[in-house]
C-alpha cells in the first residue's frame, strides 16, 4: 500500500472538541419542548381557540344572548329546493324560508293559521303576493308507499321533489339553536367561559396547593403528619362529589361559583405533589447551605425549593387545565353550570340533548371545541413532561 | 398484619364521620332550608313540615339523630319525594348502577390490558398507532358526548338498539361504552407505556439470552411486572366509574343511583344529597380498602404498613 497516502495526524493542535454552548434548565426545556411537534401543534390551537373566545365575538354581528325569532334551529348546511328561479329551504319543524342563490337567508315565509291545512299535510305559504304550497303529506304514509321523497313544494304551478343541493348557511355558519340564537356566538362566548373557569381555577389551585404542600413538605413532622390527613380526608371521596355538594351550597350557578368550587377542591392533588417534592429537595445541600446562612424560612421556601420543584409543578398544572374544562363542562351538563343566558359548551352541550336527534349540529359544535381543548392541553401536557422531568432526560 | 386492618377499619369510620359532619353542616348551612321555593309554601304547611321533619329542633339534635340514624343505616326520608326514604332509592337504585358499573370494568380489563400489552409489542406499528389514536381520543371526548353520539348514531339513525333504559340486552352497551370510555383509554395507555418500560429492563434481556421462547417472556416475565401501575390506577378507575353514572345515567335515563343523586341536585332534595353522598363516601372507602388487599397479596414486595 502507498504510505503517501496516508498523512499524520497534526500533533501540536490541540484536538477540536464540540463546544456546545451551555443551556440553562429552562433553556434546555424549552429546546425539547420546540422538537417535540405535536406539542408545538397543541400550543397553536391553545392559541386559535384563546383568539376564538376572546376576539371571536366582536366579530359575529351577534351577541350570546340575542335571539332572532324567525331563524329557530337552522343548521349549517341547508338542503335547498330550486322552484322557478327561486330558493327554498323547508326546515324540520316546518318552516319555509326563502334563500339567496349561495344560500344566504332572506327570510321566513309567512304562514297564516288558516293555510295550516293539518288533516292532509298541506302548508300554504304566502311570499309576497304569491304562494308556495309545501305538501308534506308523503312523510306520513305508512312506508312512504313508494314515494323517494319527504316533501313537495309548489311554486308558480312548478313543483320540487329533491332538494337541489346543500348550501352553507351563510348567516349562521354554527346554526342557530332552538332560541334563534346564533350558534358560532355562544360557541365563541362558551370558550371564553370555559377557559376562563379552567385559567382561574387552576391559577388558584397552584398557589393553594404550593404553599399547602411546601409548608407541610418544609416542616415534616407533626404539622406535615396532620396537613397531609387532612387531605386524606378529602381525598377519599371523589372530588367531583365535593364541587357537587359546594355548588348546591352557593344554591346554584354562576361563573363565580364554579371558580370557587373548583378551586376549592382540586389543590389537594398539587399539595401532594408539592410535598413530595419539598420532602426530597430539602434534603440537599444547597438548603443547608441556605440554612446555615441564616436565611428565614419562608425566603427558604420561596427562593429555593419552590423554583427548584417548578418542573413537575408545571406539568400537572398543564394537565389541570383540560381536567378543569372538563369538570366544567360536566357540572354545567347535569345542570350546576353558569346561569342562563350564559353559555359554556358544557351548557351548549346539555341544551343539544333534548333535540340531539333532529339537530345533532347543536351537538356536534361544542362536543368538537371540548375535544378539540382537551386535546391540545394532553399534548402540551405530554410535550412539557418529556421536557422538564429529568428522569426522562437521555444521554 | 391484622393492626394494620384495624387502623384502616378506624380511619374509615372517622372519615366517614367527617363527610357526614361536612355534608350535614353544608346543607342544613344554606338559607332558607329544604321548603323554600321560588313560589313560597303558606307559613301554616310550612309549619306543618318542619315538624313531620323535626326541622324546629335545635341543629345539633338534629345533627346526633342524623348520626344515630347513619348508624343503624338509616338515612332518613326524601323531601321532594314525599313518601320514599333515601334507603329505599339506594337500594332501587345501586344494583341497577353495580350492574352497568361491574360490565364497565370487566369491559375495561378485558379489553384495555391485552390492547395496551398488543399496542406495545408492536411499537410505531399500524396497530399501535390505531390502539393509540382510539385511546387518546377516548381520553379527549367527554363521556356525555360519547353517550349522546351513541344515541343518535345507534339508536336514532340505525335503530338498533333503544334510545333510553336497560330494556332489552342490547341497550347495556351504550351506558357501558360511555361509562368505560376514558377509563378503557387510560389503562390502554398505562398498560403500553409501562410495557414498554419493562421491556426495555435487563432481567428480560437475560430471560432472552437464557433462550426462553418470546411467549414466556412476555408472559411470564414482562406483563407481571407491567400491570402493577396498572393496579394502583384501580382506585381513580372506581371514582370516575361512579361519578361517570352521573351523566350517563341521565343521558340514556337509566333508574339508577346517579340519577337519583343528579335528580336530587336539581330538586334540592337535601337529605337525598346528604344520604347518597354518605353512601358514596362509604361504598368508595371500602373498594379503595379491598383494592389494597388485593394489591398487597398480588405483589409481595408492597408490605401494607401504617401511613404511607
Amino acid at each position: 500500500m502507498d504510505k503517501n497516502k496516508f498523512e499524520f495526524v497534526d500533533q501540536t493542535g490541540e484536538e477540536k472538541e464540540t463546544i456546545r454552548p451551555s443551556l440553562t434548565y429552562w433553556e434546555d426545556a424549552f429546546r425539547r419542548l420546540k422538537k417535540n411537534k405535536l406539542s408545538v401543534i397543541g400550543f397553536v390551537v391553545v392559541i386559535i381557540i384563546i383568539l376564538f373566545g376572546v376576539v371571536g365575538p366582536y366579530l359575529t354581528p351577534y351577541t350570546y344572548s340575542s335571539q332572532i325569532n324567525e331563524y329557530k334551529n337552522l343548521g349549517p348546511i341547508i338542503e335547498v329546493h330550486e322552484v322557478d328561479g327561486k330558493y327554498f329551504h323547508v326546515s324540520k319543524d316546518y318552516n319555509m324560508f326563502l334563500l339567496e342563490e349561495d344560500g344566504t337567508l332572506i327570510e321566513r315565509l309567512n304562514l297564516n293559521p288558516m293555510d295550516r291545512d293539518m288533516i292532509n299535510k298541506i302548508y300554504t305559504y304566502t311570499l309576497g303576493e304569491e304562494e308556495v304550497i309545501l305538501d308534506f303529506s308523503y312523510n306520513l304514509l305508512p312506508n312512504k308507499q313508494g314515494y323517494d321523497y319527504d316533501y313537495t313544494i309548489e311554486y308558480n304551478g312548478e313543483v320540487s321533489k329533491i332538494p337541489s343541493g346543500n348550501k352553507f348557511n351563510k348567516l349562521f355558519p354554527f346554526g342557530t339553536d332552538n332560541l334563534g340564537r346564533d350558534l358560532l356566538t355562544r360557541v365563541m362566548y362558551g370558550a371564553r367561559i370555559s377557559l376562563l373557569v379552567a385559567f382561574v381555577a387552576t391559577m388558584v389551585n397552584f398557589f393553594i396547593g404550593v404553599i399547602y404542600g411546601s409548608i407541610s413538605g418544609f416542616e415534616g413532622g407533626r404539622v406535615d403528619n396532620v396537613m397531609m390527613r387532612i387531605v386524606d380526608v378529602i381525598n377519599s371521596i371523589p372530588l367531583v362529589i365535593y364541587v357537587i355538594l359546594l355548588m348546591v351550597w352557593f344554591r346554584g350557578g354562576g361563573l363565580m361559583n364554579i371558580i370557587i368550587a373548583l378551586s376549592s377542591v382540586y389543590w389537594v392533588a398539587m399539595a401532594r405533589l408539592v410535598r413530595g417534592q419539598m420532602l426530597s429537595i430539602k434534603e440537599q445541600e444547597f438548603v443547608l447551605a441556605a440554612k446555615v446562612m441564616g436565611v428565614s424560612k419562608r425566603k427558604i421556601i420561596f427562593r429555593h425549593l419552590i423554583p427548584n420543584a417548578m418542573g413537575p409543578i408545571i406539568v400537572s398544572m398543564a394537565m389541570m387545565i383540560p381536567s378543569a374544562v372538563f369538570t366544567e363542562s360536566f357540572l354545567s351538563f347535569i345542570g350546576l353550570g353558569v346561569s342562563a343566558p350564559q353559555a359554556s359548551w358544557g351548557t351548549l352541550a346539555n341544551n343539544a340533548l333534548s333535540g340531539l336527534l333532529s339537530y345533532p349540529y347543536q351537538l356536534f359544535f361544542p362536543a368538537l371545541s371540548i375535544a378539540f381543548t382537551m386535546l391540545a392541553f394532553n399534548f402540551i401536557g405530554d410535550g412539557l413532561r418529556d421536557a422538564l422531568d429529568p428522569r426522562l432526560r437521555k444521554g | 398484619m391484622r393492626s394494620f386492618y384495624i387502623k384502616r377499619i378506624i380511619s374509615i369510620i372517622i372519615t366517614i364521620i367527617l363527610i357526614t359532619s361536612l355534608t350535614f353542616t353544608m346543607m342544613h348551612s344554606i338559607p332558607g332550608g329544604p321548603f323554600t321555593r321560588e313560589r313560597p309554601v303558606p307559613d301554616e304547611i310550612l309549619r306543618a313540615l318542619n315538624e313531620k321533619y323535626n326541622l324546629d329542633d335545635p341543629k345539633i339534635v338534629q345533627y346526633f339523630n342524623y348520626m344515630k340514624g347513619l348508624v343503624t343505616f338509616d338515612l332518613g326520608p326524601s323531601y321532594s319525594k314525599i313518601g320514599t326514604s333515601v334507603n329505599e332509592m339506594i337500594e332501587s337504585g345501586f344494583p341497577v348502577s353495580a350492574k352497568i358499573g361491574l360490565i364497565a370494568t370487566l369491559l375495561i380489563v378485558v379489553l384495555g390490558i391485552p390492547f395496551g400489552i398488543i399496542s406495545a409489542l408492536k411499537q410505531n406499528q399500524t396497530i399501535d398507532y390505531v390502539v393509540m389514536v382510539l385511546a387518546t381520543l377516548g381520553i379527549t371526548v367527554p363521556s356525555f358526548v360519547i353517550a349522546t353520539l351513541f344515541i343518535y348514531f345507534f339508536a336514532g339513525k340505525l335503530g338498533w338498539v333503544p334510545t333510553f333504559g336497560l330494556s332489552t340486552p342490547a341497550s347495556y352497551v351504550g351506558p357501558v361504552l360511555a361509562l368505560a370510555g376514558y377509563s378503557l383509554s387510560f389503562v390502554t395507555r398505562l398498560t403500553r407505556s409501562s410495557m414498554l418500560e419493562v421491556m426495555r429492563q435487563d432481567y428480560i434481556r437475560t430471560a432472552r439470552a437464557n433462550g426462553l421462547k418470546e411467549f414466556s417472556v412476555i408472559y411470564k416475565h414482562a406483563i407481571k411486572n407491567a400491570l402493577i401501575p396498572v393496579v394502583t390506577y384501580i382506585g381513580p378507575m372506581i371514582a370516575a366509574i361512579l361519578t361517570g353514572s352521573f351523566v350517563i345515567e341521565k343521558i340514556f335515563a337509566i333508574p339508577g343511583i346517579g340519577r337519583h343523586f343528579v335528580e336530587s341536585v336539581s330538586n334540592r332534595d337535601y337529605t337525598t344529597i346528604m344520604g347518597i353522598t354518605v353512601f358514596y363516601a362509604f361504598f368508595y372507602l371500602i373498594m379503595i380498602f379491598l383494592v389494597d388487599i388485593a394489591y398487597s397479596l398480588l405483589d409481595p414486595r408492597i408490605k401494607l404498613k401504617e401511613g404511607k
